[in-house]
């Protein structure tokens, strides 16, 4: 059997004297689409960033496709195959969206730091940049800057600079945070698009999109996973129901 | 060369080789060709400091560190092969320099391109200082207050029948140089590295999430500039054939700042329009009057306040109107402003001179009091010149004001016509 794509076991964070993630197992399976919910200040923005290491862990384990990758730096760990989305737009304000994505797949196309190879010469790097900008719908503004882009615009190029790398597992922190109902339905058709075949982990509020894209679910608690099951099995889940979606009104949107 | 430039590109580098070469056939004086060859110079020197602030954002206070160890290093070079030399030899020591400020990159930006922000740029100032030190500590190597000198002009044939002796064969040298190195860096804005250098400097968080060291772009960005700096301190080193410990200190630093901000850090050619301006400045007003750091000064306070993205934000602003065909209508306007600004202009540096005159007892003897302004002879010590300078300052600034304030209306009303155009 394969090792999963993310382990996580006895994952602990603490910021000074408070806990934040207090001992979070969990396993991600390859190729599955993964939601994490909870309410707000649960921890899971801070899952994120310990998965990816914008924060050091205090204790416990992280396994990449069965690799320990604690203490690794964060492009280290996007170079083993793990690209992630911000909750707050991520990106290079001053550059095109096609220069945006073409930095974003410069280095898994293995140009490194070269300052011998022509950037327009790169046949591969603009192919790919192009297609990723057709898959976000951002090829008429293809030479804006990224920094003028409207915020529904500005989204779609934080989830196409997630994935140009072809990173085989994808991290988004709340990508429909913001939208309004018809660009999160534009935006769950392009995540479901090109997360095709990939490992997807997502934070997300919204439970239209939570129960719609997601094969299985799992709850974060005041920094600990209360439940993990099939999304049909989390709103039946009694703890669940008291402790996140008994609040009414979330419930109440999920069955949209 | 089709690797770097489409045609319009080729031509318009190509014209510009043309003016760099055909220059001294216009403006033969001594004077003119030791202020070329300074431009050349310094262009070079402030396209590499770009190379940190604009294109990696990093703002250094000490670059005249590698340009400062390319100009020492190459005068001992150029000492140590003496006699045995050719011009040959002496045409590809800059290379030398070069290798030196690349060299001092390696082991200086190690360092200093562990943190971006604040902390490198007070990181650069530190080593900065330390350098500058050392070449007083070391008078072996850095000759102490005096420096050390050389002499270009070695061995006994020639180059294609160059032998560097006389200046304008040097300014041919420099422009060779300048162009290469501005080619080079150019070429390097448009690879791999150059552009992930545009994307720490944008997002460094974001460049680590693409699988960038941010680290490594800063120190490789950084010795890559260490490497033009010293090419410029190499040439500076042939052309000056003395170097001193002035060259590397944080006047140097501060200067190459100067002149690479005011050009304008976000386009390529900013700091070539700076390098010229500054040095010109340095060169022809510093020639005229000892108050040009004080011109300078205002200069540089009324680019930051007037035009933060230097001038050659200015001019990118003006093809944007042109293109829009909107520049015609900005012209009368432009021609009127000019009127004020030059009143205003006329009453300060009477006013700077006499002041300074008077103070420091420039240009005049014990006991004397007149000065010459402006091919006029004024006398410091009635009141008719100190009214007259008065008056005019004032007069410029009412003028300014009111001329201005229209030239700013006409000047918003065009750029919401711009922008109204665009989207």
């Amino acid at each position: 059997m394969t090792a999963p794509a993310i382990r996580m076991s006895g994952l602990r964070k603490n910021f000074g004297v408070s806990e934040i993630i207090r001992g979070v197992d969990l396993d991600i399976h390859r190729g599955e689409r993964h939601a994490i919910i909870g309410p707000n200040g649960a921890g899971k923005s801070t899952l994120f960033h310990l998965i990816s290491a914008r924060l050091p862990v205090t204790s416990g384990v992280i396994e990449l496709k069965g690799e320990n990758v604690i203490g690794l730096k964060p492009f280290e760990i996007n170079r083993k195959g793990l690209s992630r989305s911000f909750q707050i737009t991520n990106i290079f304000h001053n550059l095109s969206v096609f220069e945006n994505l073409r930095c974003a797949v410069l280095w898994s196309l293995g140009y490194r730091y070269s300052f011998w190879h022509r950037l327009a010469g790169l046949k591969d790097a603009r192919l790919r940049a192009d297609a990723v900008m057709e898959d976000i719908g951002l090829t008429s503004r293809r030479d804006t800057p990224a920094g003028i882009l409207s915020y529904a615009e500005q989204r779609a190029l934080e989830i196409g600079i997630t994935i140009a790398s072809g990173a085989d597992v994808i991290l988004l922190d709340e990508p429909t945070a913001g939208m309004s109902r018809s660009e999160t339905d534009d935006a769950v058709a392009l995540i479901r698009r090109v997360t095709e075949g990939k490992t997807l982990v997502m934070v997300e509020h919204d439970m239209g999109v939570v129960f719609g894209l997601a094969d299985r679910v799992s709850v974060l608690v005041y920094g600990q996973i209360i439940a993990t099951d099939a999304p049909a099995a989390i709103r039946c889940n009694a703890a669940v129901q008291e402790a996140y979606l008994g609040t009414g009104t979330h419930a109440g949107h999920g069955h949209e | 060369m089709s690797f770097v430039f489409s045609r319009g590109r080729l031509l318009l580098w190509g014209a510009c080789l043309a003016l760099a070469v055909a220059l001294p056939l216009v403006l033969k004086s001594g004077f003119m060709l030791s202020l070329l060859c300074q431009i050349g110079i310094m262009v070079v020197f402030a396209l590499s400091y770009n190379m940190l602030l604009g294109q990696t954002g990093l703002l250094s206070f000490g670059h005249a560190v590698y340009y400062g160890m390319g100009a020492f290093i190459t005068m001992h070079t150029l000492n140590m092969i003496g006699k045995d030399g050719s011009p040959l030899v002496v045409a590809l020591l800059p290379l030398v320099g070069g290798l030196a400020g690349l060299a001092a990159g390696v082991v200086l930006g190690w360092v200093t391109t562990k943190k971006a922000g604040t902390t490198f740029a007070m990181i650069s100032l530190g080593i900065g200082e330390l350098v500058a030190a050392c070449a007083l500590m070391f008078p072996g190597f850095f000759g102490g207050e005096g420096g050390i000198s050389g002499n270009r002009v070695v061995g006994k044939g020639n180059l294609l029948g160059f032998t560097w002796g006389p200046q304008v064969e040097m300014y041919g040298l420099i422009v060779a140089w300048a162009f290469v190195a501005t080619v080079a860096m150019f070429a390097l804005t448009q690879t791999p590295l150059g552009r992930m250098a545009n994307a720490v400097r944008d997002n460094p968080e974001r460049a680590e999430f693409v699988g960038y060291d941010t680290q490594r772009v800063r120190y490789l960005m950084l010795i890559l500039s260490g490497f033009f700096a010293g090419i410029a301190g190499g040439l500076t080193a042939l052309n000056y054939e003395i170097v001193t410990a002035e060259t590397l200190n944080a006047h140097t630093s501060g200067v190459v700042l100067l002149m690479t901000f005011v050009g304008g850090i976000g386009f390529f050619y900013g700091p070539i329009i700076g390098a010229i301006l500054v040095s010109v400045m340095q060169i022809v007003i510093g020639g005229m009057t000892h108050a040009w750091l004080l011109y300078f000064g205002l200069f540089f306070l009324f680019m930051v306040l007037m035009a933060p993205g230097g001038i050659a934000s200015v001019i990118a602003m003006q093809r944007n109107l042109w293109q829009a065909g909107l520049f015609g209508r900005m012209v009368p306007h432009y021609l009127a402003a000019t009127v004020p600004i030059l009143v205003l202009m006329a009453g300060l540096v009477g006013l700077i001179e006499m002041s300074y005159a008077l103070l420091a007892g420039e240009g005049v003897g014990a006991g004397d009091t007149a000065t010459r302004v402006m091919g006029m002879q004024l006398q410091l010590a009635s009141m008719e010149p100190w009214a007259i300078a008065l008056a005019t300052t004032a007069a410029g600034v009412a003028l300014t004001r009111w001329i201005g304030g229209r030239t700013g209306v006409a000047w918003n009303s065009a750029l919401s016509t711009l922008h109204g155009d665009k989207s």
